[in-house]
């Protein structure tokens, strides 16, 4: 088997290596060169003729397509498949009517120039055939494959992505800023052409995390947009745009252009037919405002083999209905109408339901990975507006009272099932980065140490109800915001927690609110507690905003201290030192490429996480599931459930086929 | 007549002018904006906007100026160019999105409208002469469960059984083959094969209450003495009850027209959403719930000004109805 091309039924092993883990890229970029090297058309004798589709071929003989050798590149990116499929069905899958363009992203996968492996622990070869990194991790240069079409059978080249970048993503009329992948430091990187098929991204700055990035889908953007189709949208290469405007009814260009082309995750990315890209598979009928379904069809130019050279996807046509209800997703889950599904209907309350079923929908069950750390991170709010509430907040012994004072057995008992263990935060357990301090620390069922804690540290006198009174007189008492619409498991947490605190004396309020109140609470730093699911369980480089003060809208222990941190320390309030650190540490992580001194620098600011305690944690985050028909094949057993990794995309579902 | 009718729609100006401003302001009331919803959305399937992007999207959508003058745009944009603005979310114009469900849902409306009275009036009539007897307490009982199940679980349970135990799909409009197919006389057998699900379901509602609206209407004019004049004069008794109290009868229902015009567009949601039918009430929920302004804004215009003119019609049709009702 060629190296550095994943075999995609392999199973992921959690306890392997995952984002980050020990592998070294110098190897891998080695490996990946090796796979360019052989051609696919210089197969040795006896391999068999590729082949294609039978309506392609039909086609083909009629004339209206050119051959398959003329429709592929050289070198297709070839896919060792696990059974060699057979062509033909079509795949149904459920959307929701709102802003569920992302389920399309998910299973057209995201064809950017480098993609995941199904451990999600390498970034391995797509569009482009290889790459070349310099010693600083300032200039990647990417190989593409040299004659690969867009779906419309014009050639994929070095333009596109330079104009994707210089002209689309670097447009300040389009993009207010510059996509985030490509800046560092504050400042863009910059992509030349050095010839027809090879592209070089330059950054100011070291940028180590950029590869991986570039494997998620808000790193698409190189791939994006097809130059001889979308400059026409363009004012820089169509002087007779205003005409085009005038026909459309809009007033600027850059609506127009989205209209057409769309963005990475806007729905009208998949609202035009007319559209090159390099999918398995294209729109037929368009995702709009009024549409009841979603139909793509298989894209003739398709640039993926399998081993024996015949060309994917293997599955004609993707047929997407759109239903307002989730119980009407389960019950064309639990009748057999849908063929690969987890989206909206992977809660455990379903499990049961969906498990009872499976010989009557004739379908199975598939283990999504969680790549999140904690299932209810509870996050103080350290900066709270109110000094006497801020004091409470930011004793780091009063948050220790109050994880001891948590049942966690009791909780994942009755909540979950029993399908979790206790935990605090930071990589999951068998990732190289995990920390088991940070994971565990006060984790323990100690109400009386908790209580002890409360009594030393001003928190003795107790009101009439039992109930602890602040220093100042006032009754400790804080709401916890929730919401309940979209993490039922968590309300029903911490209406357990609720009981555990009270035993220690603390009053607290479970305070459900709407997704938008909850996010404006958040923004005006107006919260005094929250709850939401902790991420950077694989995903830590990409995601940390429980381990320092990182996300905006989501390290909600300290939101002042995040804009800091982002604005370069022009807004916001500025943190301690021990989150100065980290931020440092982070800054320098990203822009480490050797994978063991990125470890060693990460283990340095995960220990001065777990010094800090500034989340509570509940208990690791649970795994969720779907559902795939028994007969469709070469879906793997367990993936990643995560965005980085849009499942089931990086499993490939051009590979996927139906065996009857 | 023509001087009302005329006075009447020179009110609607102003009413509508107070009505798009209070919608418009309605419908921002809600912490947050289309921003923030579309945010939470993604965040709820752990997917991530960019965070450069959110500030971007707001200033496109000019979210971030006051109120007032994004309803000064929005307003002027109708009145100057009949122009109600792009949908947030789907970056089309707020009118195509309306326009593609309006006929769907009008045939659903109506279908569900005339099965309603076709079964409603003539029980009603029935259980108010035939009072107390057997056959009364039946249709009574019935029209009470009627009342009491609320059509969405009807909906629900349907579907339950219709799935699990025959295997049989119950939601859309139409199969699967039809879908996106141009009309034909193919399609509208599909069409009606599909449609007489979702009708039973939102009639069994409507037509419960109508059925208790009716009998005691009726029961009203039943002991008047101008029925009594009537037998005595010889009319047959089911001439006797069409000419006269069940005319008088009706007036309620005329008078409800005005409700029905905006129900075409707002009614039926909840049971829209469970039967996946391609109406428009569950583009206006979705439009109100991600907070997309000007689809949402569209819509509760057009309701209103439904509502108004569904008002004037039925005082109309009211005075030609029952000569005792003036229009001073």
């Amino acid at each position: 088997m060629l190296q550095g091309e994943n075999d995609v039924n392999e199973q992921v092993d959690v306890n392997r290596g995952m984002t980050g883990g020990g592998i070294d890229r110098r190897q891998l970029l080695k490996g990946a060169a090796g796979a360019a090297a052989v051609p696919l058309l210089a197969a040795p004798a006896g391999a068999q003729v590729a082949r294609e589709a039978p309506d392609l071929a039909k086609l083909v003989a009629e004339g209206k397509l050119p051959k398959l050798a003329d429709r592929l590149p050289v070198e297709p990116l070839k896919i060792t498949v696990e059974k060699l499929g057979r062509y033909g069905g079509a795949l149904r899958r459920g959307l929701r009517g709102s802003a569920h363009h992302n389920g399309i992203l998910r299973m057209v996968g995201n064809q950017g120039l480098v993609r995941w492996n199904l451990a999600f622990t390498e970034v391995l070869p797509n569009a482009a055939a290889r790459w070349e990194v310099n010693g600083d991790s300032t200039e990647f240069t990417f190989f593409l494959r040299k004659g690969m079409k867009w779906s419309d059978g014009k050639p994929f080249t070095a333009d596109d992505v330079v104009f994707s970048i210089e002209d689309c993503a670097k447009n300040s009329e389009l993009y207010k800023s510059v996509p985030s992948p490509f800046v560092i430091g504050g400042k863009p990187g910059t992509a030349t052409k050095l010839d027809e098929t090879t592209v070089k991204f330059t950054f100011p700055s070291p940028y180590a995390l950029f590869l991986e990035l570039m494997a998620t889908p808000l790193g698409q953007h190189p791939t994006l947009f097809a130059k001889h189709y979308s400059s026409q949208f363009h004012p820089k290469y169509n002087p007779a745009l205003g005409d085009l405007l005038k026909a459309a009814n809009v007033s600027d260009w850059p609506t127009l252009f989205r209209n057409k082309l769309g963005d990475i995750e806007i729905p009208a990315r998949w609202s035009n037919p007319e559209k090159p890209t390099l999918d398995p598979w294209v729109i037929r009928e368009a995702y709009t405002g009024g549409a009841t379904r979603v139909v793509m069809e298989r894209n003739a130019y398709f640039w993926q083999v399998d081993q024996d050279g015949n060309q994917l996807p293997y599955i004609d046509r993707l047929t997407f209905g759109i239903s307002q209800d989730v119980e009407s997703l389960m019950l064309d889950a639990i009748s057999g109408r849908l063929d690969i599904q987890d989206r909206h209907i992977d809660t455990l309350q379903n499990k049961p339901t969906l498990s009872q079923n499976m010989q009557k929908g004739a379908y199975r069950l598939v283990e999504l990975i969680s790549a999140s750390a904690q299932q209810v991170q509870i996050y103080m709010n350290i900066t709270h507006k109110d000094p006497k509430m801020r004091e409470m907040f930011a004793n780091k012994e009063f948050r220790q009272a109050l994880s001891l004072g948590i049942n966690r057995r009791e909780i994942i008992d009755i909540v979950y099932l029993g399908q979790s263990e206790p935990y605090q935060t930071g990589p999951r357990p068998g990732h190289p980065w995990h920390h088991e301090k940070l994971a565990r620390q006060f984790t323990d069922h100690d109400p009386k140490q908790a209580a002890a804690i409360l009594d030393r540290i001003g928190y003795g006198r107790k009101d009439s109800q039992g109930f602890r009174l602040r220093p100042d007189g006032q009754k400790v008492f804080f709401a916890i915001d929730v919401i309940p619409t979209l993490y039922p498991d968590a309300t029903d947490t911490l209406e357990l927690i609720k009981r555990y605190w009270a035993d220690i004396g603390i009053d607290v309020k479970i305070n459900t609110v709407e997704r938008a109140l909850y996010y404006t609470r958040g923004d005006n730093n107006d919260h005094d507690c929250a709850v939401w699911p902790g991420p950077g369980g694989l995903d830590a480089m990409l995601d940390p905003r429980d381990l320092f003060a990182q996300h905006t809208q989501g390290s909600r222990y300290a939101i002042p201290w995040t804009l800091w941190y982002v604005s370069g320390g022009k807004d916001g309030q500025e943190p301690p030192d021990s989150q100065k650190q980290r931020m440092k540490l982070f800054d320098d992580a990203r822009g480490t490429a050797d994978m063991k001194k990125r470890g060693e620098i990460m283990k340095q600011l995960l220990d001065l996480t777990a010094e800090a305690f500034e989340t509570v944690g509940v208990c690791l985050s649970v795994n969720a599931f779907g559902i795939v028909k028994n007969n469709l094949q070469n879906v793997p057993l367990r993936y990643p459930n995560s965005w980085p990794w849009p499942n089931p995309g990086p499993a490939l579902p051009q590979q996927f086929f139906f065996s009857t | 007549m023509l001087r009302f009718i005329f006075r009447r729609l020179l009110w609607m100006i102003p009413s509508l002018v107070v009505i798009s401003f209070l919608s418009f302001v309605l419908i921002q009331l809600p912490p947050g904006d289309y921003v923030t919803t579309y945010i939470a959305t993604l965040a709820a399937s752990n997917e991530i906007v960019d965070q450069n992007t959110a500030a971007d999207l707001r200033q496109r959508f000019g979210l971030d100026q006051p109120m007032i003058v994004q309803y000064w745009k929005w307003i002027t944009g109708i009145l100057l160019r009949g122009d109600f603005g792009l949908s947030f979310e789907w970056q089309q114009p707020v009118t195509d999105l309306i326009w593609e469900r309006m006929a769907l849902t009008l045939v659903l409306t109506f279908s569900t409208l005339l099965a309603t009275w076709g079964i409603a009036l003539p029980i009603g009539v029935f259980s108010a002469v035939k009072k107390y007897s057997v056959m009364d307490y039946v249709v009574t009982f019935m029209s009470f469960l009627g009342l009491a199940v609320p059509s969405f679980l009807l909906a629900l349970v349907l579907m339950y059984v219709a799935a699990v135990e025959f295997g049989q799909e119950v939601g859309g409009l139409f199969s699967e083959a039809y879908v996106n197919a141009p009309w034909s006389f193919g399609k509208i057998v599909d069409l009606l094969k599909h449609l007489w699900i979702p009708v039973i379901i939102l009639a069994v509602s409507g037509t419960a209450s109508l059925i208790r609206v009716m009998r005691a209407n009726m029961l009203d004019e039943l002991s008047k003495p101008y029925v009594t004049t009537a037998r005595a004069k010889g009319l047959s008794e089911f001439h006797l009850l069409v000419k006269y109290p069940v005319r008088i009868a009706l007036n309620p229902f005329i008078s409800t027209i005005a409700w029905l015009l905006p129900n075409l567009v707002s009614g039926s949601i909840i049971v829209a959403i469970v039967l996946s039918l391609p109406t428009a009430g569950p583009l206006l929920l979705q439009a109100l719930m991600s907070q997309d302004m000007y689809l949402a804004g569209a819509f509760v215009l057009l309701i209103c000004s439904l509502t108004l003119v569904g008002s004037l019609v039925s005082d109309i049709l009211l005075a030609l109805a029952d000569p005792r009702i003036r229009l001073e």
